[in-house]
C-alpha cells in the first residue's frame, strides 16, 4: 500500500506533470502542520529566517541517508538563523516518529498525512528539499537524494543566510 | 432597525409625557427631544460607519457566510486546533501556533472560514482542541443550526470558560 | 726571382690594403644580450623596456627605463635596470654616463654577480676610449665566471686589451688558457686569434702569427660572419707570407678565400703575386685578368691594371705590355672623370639623399649599413664605407636623425597635451554649476537624522512588541475609526440591545484587525529592518561620494594648472633641442660631405699615382724599343 502512495500523488497532481522545481522564484505556499512534539508550526511565521523544507516518508531509502546529514546541517546552522522543517507524508505518525528517533533527528518533524502541503508543493518523488529565503520566496529545489547533494544544500544555504 | 428606533423614540416620548412628570416644563421636554435627536443622529452615523467597516473588513466580495474564532478565558488554555464541518463536509481545519494562540488571548479574532451557502437550513459542527492547565488534552465541540437568509451571515465561536472555570467551551453568536 | 722595384711598391700597397681591414674591435652584432641572462619579468614595465631593447630600439628603451625609474616602478628589477641603463648608454655612445652608472654599482651592498658584470662593462668603456691599463684592471676585478655569452666576450676583451698594450705573448697565453665553449671554436675566440695574429704580423712575428691565423683561416663557416672572418684571416696571413718571401705557402692560404666576397679582389691580386714571385707569370695573369674586369673603384682592381702589363713585360711581350699600360692610363683617366662628377654630386647634397633612402629605425652604437645603395650616383659610397672615419661620422648622423624624428613626435604630442588640458578646463567649467547645485541640494545631515529616527522607531516597536506600530495607513485609519466607535459606544446606554449588538460587532471588527496585525507583524518587521539596512548602505555610500566629490572639486583646477605649467615648460625645451639638432645635423652633413670628398680626392691621387707609374713603364718600354734592345723572350 505504501508504495502506491507516490503514484497517487503523481496522479493527483492534476493535468500536466508539474515539478516542484517550477516553483523556484515563487512565494512559498503557506501552511500550518502539527509536529511530532505536538506544537503547531506555521511557515509564514518563519519570515526573516532561511527555511529548509524536507519532504520524506518512512518507505524512502535515500531519506535514511539524507536525514542524518540534515541533522548535521541543522546543528551547524541553526544559530545562524536556519529553520529546518521536515514534512512527513506517512499516514502513521508512530512509524514516522520511530524512524526519526532512530536516525537521531532533533529538528521538527511535521505530519502531513492528508498530503495537503505535499500537493501544494507539487511533490512527486521522495525526498524533496526546498530552500526558502528570508522574504519567503522559494530559491532552490532538489528532487531525490544522492550522496554529495548535501554540499549543494550548504552552498546555497550560506548564500541565503548572507542575504 | 428603524422600527426599533421609532419604538425607542415613542417610548421616550411616552415616558416624557407621563402625568408624574407633568411638572416638567416645556423647556425640559425640548432639551430631551434635542437629546434624542442627537442620539438618533449619532446612532445613525455609527451605523453608517459600521456598515462601511463591515464592507471593508468583514465583507470580502462574494461571500455570504463568515465564521470567527475568538477567546475569552480566565484560566490558562493553549488552543491547538479548530475544525469546522458544514453539512458534514469539512470546510476548515486550522492549526494554531503558539503565537497565534497568544494573539487570540489578547483579543484578536480569527476569521477562520468564509464561504457560500445556499439559502435555507444548514448544520455547522465546530470542534476545538487544546491543552488546559496541567497539560491536559482538551476537546470540545458545538453544533449550530444556521438559517441562511438572503443577506450575509456571520457566526462567532467564542471559546469561553465563564460558565465553568477551567472548562472552556464554545459560545456561539450569530448575526446578519 | 727578385721582384722589380715597382712590383715591390705595388705589393707593399697591396699588403697595406690587406691589413687596414683588420682589427675587428669586437663583435658588431646589435642583438647581444647586454645583461647576459634570460629575463624573468616580474614587473610589466620592465617587460615593456625589454620589448624595445630586444628590438634594438635603444633610445626608446632608455627613455622608458629612465621614466619608469623616476616614477618608482622598477623596484623588483632595480639592479638589472641599472645594468641595462649603463649598457644602453654604452650602446648609444655615452661613455661618461655609462661609466658613472657602472661605478655606482660597485659597492658591497650589490650582489657579486651584478658587481662582476659592472666591472666587465666598465672594462668595455675604458677599452673603447683606449684606456687599456684601466680596462685590464677592471677585468682583473671580476671574481668568477660571467653568465652566458658574456664570459667568452670577456676573454676576448682581455686578450685584445693585452694586445693593444703590446703584450702579445700574454695575449696569446690568455688565448691558450681560454676554454672555448660550444662547438669547440666559438666566434669570440676566433676574433681574438685574428686580431692578435694581425698584430703579430705587424710586429714581424710571422711564425707566431701563422699559428693563430692559420687556425682561424680553416674554421667551419656556417654563416656569413664566420665566412667573412675566415676570409680576412686567410687574406692577412697570405699577404704576411708574401711579404716574408714565402709565396708558395701564401698562394695556398690565399686560395682559401672565397671567390665572391669582400676580400675576393685582394685575394685574387695576392694569388697573382704569389705566382709572380715564383716566376710563374703566365699563371699570375689568370687571377689578374679576372680581377681587371671588376669594379675599377677597388684598389686591387686598379692594381691589376698595372700588374697585368708588368707580367707581360716579364714574359717579354713588350708590345702587349705597352697596350695594357695604355689601357690602364685610359681607364684611370675615365675613372678620375667619374670621380670628379661624384664630387660634384656630393657638393650638391646628393650624398645625404642617398643615405636618407636607406634609413633604419635603430640607433645602435654597433649599427652597420648592410645594404649598400646601388645606383650610379652612389657608387663612390662603396669606397667611403671602407673609411673608418666616414663610418663613425655616419653613425652620428644616423643618431641625429633618429633624435630629430623622436622630437618631432614629441612636438606633436605636446600639441595633443595642450588640447587635452584645454578640454579638462572646459569640462570642469561646464560641470561645476551642476556639481555645486547637487552638493547643496543634498542635505546629508537631515537624511542621517531621519534615518536614525526611523531606526529608533523600529527598535521601539520591536522592544515593545507593538504589533499596531507597523500598520499601513489604511489599516491605521480603520483602527482609529474603531477606537472612535468604541469611545462613542462607551457613553451610550448599555442596556439597549441595539447598542449592545453594535458593541459586539465593533469588538469583532477590532479583533479581526488585531489578528491581521499579528499575522503580518513578523514579515513587516523583517522588511522594515531590511529596508533600514539598505538605507544605511545607501546613506554611507552617499556620504563617501559626497566627500570625494568635494575633494575632487577643490583639487581638480589646481592639478589642471600644474599640468599646463609642465607642458608649457616642455615646449620651449623641445623647440630648443630641435633647433640645435637641426644645426648640428647640418654641420654634420657638411662634415660628412667633406670626408667623402676628401676620400674621393685621395682616390684620384692614387689613380694619378698609378697612372704615373703606367706612363713611366710605358716610357721605358718605348725607350727600350727605340734604343733597339730586344725585349727578352716572347
Amino acid at each position: 500500500m505504501r508504495y502506491v502512495l507516490p503514484l497517487v500523488l503523481l496522479l493527483a497532481s492534476g493535468s500536466g506533470w508539474s515539478a516542484p522545481s517550477d516553483l523556484v522564484g515563487q512565494p512559498a505556499a503557506d501552511f500550518a502542520l502539527r509536529s511530532l512534539s505536538h506544537d503547531n508550526i506555521r511557515l509564514s511565521e518563519q519570515v526573516g529566517e532561511v527555511v529548509l523544507l524536507n519532504f520524506w516518508a518512512t518507505w524512502c531509502g535515500p531519506c535514511r541517508q539524507e536525514m542524518p546529514l540534515l541533522e548535521e546541517i541543522y546543528q551547524k546552522y541553526r544559530r545562524a538563523g536556519l529553520v529546518l522543517l521536515s514534512v512527513n507524508i506517512d499516514e502513521d505518525a508512530a512509524q514516522a516518529a520511530e524512524m526519526a528517533r532512530t536516525l537521531g533527528v532533533s529538528y521538527p518533524v511535521l505530519m502531513d498525512s492528508r498530503h495537503e502541503v505535499a500537493k501544494a508543493y507539487q511533490i512527486g518523488v521522495m525526498p524533496v528539499t526546498v530552500l526558502i529565503d528570508r522574504a519567503g520566496t522559494i530559491r532552490y529545489v532538489s528532487e531525490g537524494f544522492k550522496p554529495g547533494y548535501e554540499s549543494r544544500y550548504t552552498d546555497k544555504l550560506r548564500e541565503l543566510l548572507n542575504e | 432597525m428603524l422600527r426599533t428606533l421609532t419604538a425607542v423614540l415613542l417610548w421616550l416620548l411616552v415616558s416624557a409625557a407621563s402625568a408624574q412628570d407633568a411638572a416638567r416644563t416645556t423647556d425640559e421636554l425640548k432639551s430631551l427631544d434635542q437629546e434624542v435627536q442627537a442620539l438618533k443622529k449619532e446612532v445613525l452615523d455609527l451605523n453608517r460607519e459600521l456598515f462601511v467597516l463591515e464592507e471593508e473588513l468583514l465583507f470580502p466580495a462574494n461571500t455570504q457566510v463568515a465564521v470567527f474564532v475568538s477567546m475569552d478565558v480566565g484560566e490558562f488554555f493553549a488552543l491547538d486546533s479548530v475544525t469546522l464541518k458544514i453539512d458534514n463536509k469539512e470546510v476548515a481545519n486550522y492549526l494554531y501556533t503558539e503565537r497565534e494562540a497568544q494573539a487570540l488571548l489578547k483579543g484578536a479574532v480569527h476569521r477562520v472560514y468564509v464561504g457560500n451557502l445556499k439559502a435555507g437550513e444548514h448544520e455547522l459542527i465546530a470542534i476545538f482542541t487544546g491543552k488546559g492547565p496541567h497539560a491536559r488534552d482538551y476537546r470540545r465541540g458545538a453544533t449550530v443550526k444556521l438559517e441562511k437568509g438572503v443577506g450575509a451571515k456571520y457566526v462567532e465561536l467564542k471559546i469561553s470558560d465563564r460558565a465553568v472555570r477551567a472548562q472552556p467551551e464554545f459560545i456561539v453568536k450569530q448575526w446578519e | 726571382m727578385k721582384l722589380s722595384r715597382c712590383a715591390v711598391f705595388l705589393l707593399a700597397l697591396a699588403s697595406g690594403l690587406a691589413l687596414t681591414t683588420a682589427a675587428a674591435r669586437g663583435r658588431a652584432v646589435a642583438e647581444q644580450p647586454l645583461v647576459g641572462t634570460p629575463q624573468v619579468v616580474k614587473d610589466l614595465r620592465w617587460g615593456d623596456v625589454l620589448f624595445y631593447f630586444y628590438q634594438g630600439e635603444y633610445l626608446n628603451a632608455l627613455t622608458r627605463l629612465s621614466a619608469a625609474q623616476e616614477l618608482g616602478y622598477l623596484n623588483e628589477h632595480a639592479l638589472e635596470a641599472e645594468l641595462l641603463k649603463g649598457g644602453l648608454y654604452l650602446s648609444l655612445g655615452q661613455h661618461e654616463e655609462a661609466g658613472r652608472i657602472f661605478r655606482a654599482l660597485l659597492n658591497d651592498n650589490v650582489p657579486l654577480d651584478v658587481r662582476n658584470r659592472a666591472w666587465f662593462y666598465l672594462a668595455k668603456v675604458w677599452y673603447q676610449r683606449n684606456y687599456f691599463e684601466e680596462a685590464a684592471a677592471a677585468l682583473a676585478s671580476i671574481r668568477g665566471a660571467l653568465p652566458g655569452d658574456l664570459e667568452p666576450e670577456r676573454h676576448l676583451l682581455e686578450a685584445q686589451v693585452l694586445m693593444y698594450m703590446e703584450r702579445y705573448d700574454e695575449a696569446v697565453r690568455v688565448l691558450e688558457r681560454w676554454q672555448p665553449v660550444g662547438d669547440g671554436n666559438d666566434v669570440w675566440s676566433a676574433y681574438a686569434r685574428f686580431n692578435i695574429g694581425v698584430a703579430l704580423v705587424r710586429q714581424g712575428r710571422i711564425d707566431d702569427a701563422v699559428k693563430l691565423l692559420d687556425g682561424v683561416g680553416q674554421l667551419p663557416a656556417p654563416n656569413e660572419e664566420r665566412a667573412a672572418l675566415r676570409d680576412k684571416s686567410n687574406l692577412a696571413l697570405g699577404y704576411a707570407l708574401l711579404k716574408a718571401d714565402r709565396p708558395a705557402e701564401a698562394k695556398q692560404v690565399l686560395q682559401r678565400v672565397r671567390l665572391v666576397g669582400p676580400q675576393s679582389n685582394k685575394a685574387l691580386l695576392g694569388v697573382g703575386w704569389a705566382d709572380s714571385a715564383q716566376g710563374r707569370f703566365t699563371k699570375a695573369l689568370v687571377p689578374w685578368l679576372e680581377l681587371r674586369d671588376r669594379n675599377l673603384l677597388d684598389a686591387a682592381v686598379q692594381e691589376s691594371y698595372l700588374a697585368i702589363p708588368y707580367a707581360y713585360a716579364q714574359l717579354g711581350a713588350e708590345r702587349q705590355a705597352a697596350e695594357q699600360y695604355m689601357l690602364a692610363v685610359n681607364a684611370f683617366a675615365e675613372e678620375q672623370a667619374r670621380i670628379d662628377r661624384s664630387i660634384e654630386a656630393i657638393r650638391n647634397g646628393a650624398l645625404l639623399e642617398a643615405l636618407a633612402d636607406h634609413d633604419d629605425e635603430r640607433a645602435g652604437w654597433y649599427w652597420q649599413l648592410k645594404n649598400l645603395p646601388d645606383a650610379p650616383e652612389t657608387r663612390y659610397l662603396y669606397h667611403l664605407f671602407a673609411s673608418h672615419e666616414f663610418q663613425e661620422g655616419l653613425k652620428n648622423y644616423r643618431d641625429l636623425r633618429i633624435m630629430q624624428r623622436n622630437l618631432d613626435n614629441w612636438a606633436l604630442s605636446i600639441d595633443a597635451f595642450e588640447s587635452m588640458i584645454d578640454t579638462r578646463r572646459r569640462a570642469y567649467a561646464q560641470r561645476l554649476p551642476m556639481l555645486e547645485a547637487t552638493l547643496e541640494g543634498v542635505d546629508l545631515d537631515a537624511l542621517e537624522a531621519r534615518k536614525n529616527e526611523l531606526e529608533s522607531r523600529i527598535a521601539a516597536i520591536e522592544r515593545d512588541n507593538d504589533i499596531v506600530g507597523l500598520a499601513t495607513e489604511r489599516e491605521l485609519a480603520q483602527w482609529r475609526k474603531i477606537e472612535q466607535l468604541e469611545a462613542a459606544l462607551a457613553s451610550a446606554d448599555r442596556s439597549d440591545p441595539i447598542v449592545e449588538e453594535m458593541r459586539e460587532k465593533v469588538r469583532l471588527l477590532r479583533g479581526t484587525l488585531l489578528w491581521d496585525f499579528n499575522a503580518s507583524y513578523k514579515a513587516r518587521l523583517w522588511r522594515a529592518r531590511k529596508d533600514l539596512r539598505e538605507l544605511e548602505v545607501a546613506y554611507r555610500e552617499a556620504r563617501r561620494r559626497s566627500v570625494l566629490v568635494e575633494r575632487a572639486r577643490d583639487e581638480y583646477p589646481a592639478r589642471t594648472e600644474e599640468f599646463a605649467r609642465r607642458v608649457e615648460q616642455l615646449r620651449p625645451r623641445i623647440e630648443g633641442l630641435r633647433a640645435r639638432l637641426a644645426s648640428t645635423a647640418e654641420a654634420h652633413n657638411r662634415h660628412l660631405a667633406s670626408i667623402a670628398i676628401r676620400e674621393l680626392e685621395a682616390q684620384k691621387e692614387r689613380l694619378a699615382a698609378y697612372s704615373l707609374q703606367a706612363r713611366f713603364a710605358l716610357a721605358s718600354i718605348y725607350d727600350r724599343a727605340a734604343s733597339g734592345k730586344s725585349g727578352g723572350g716572347e
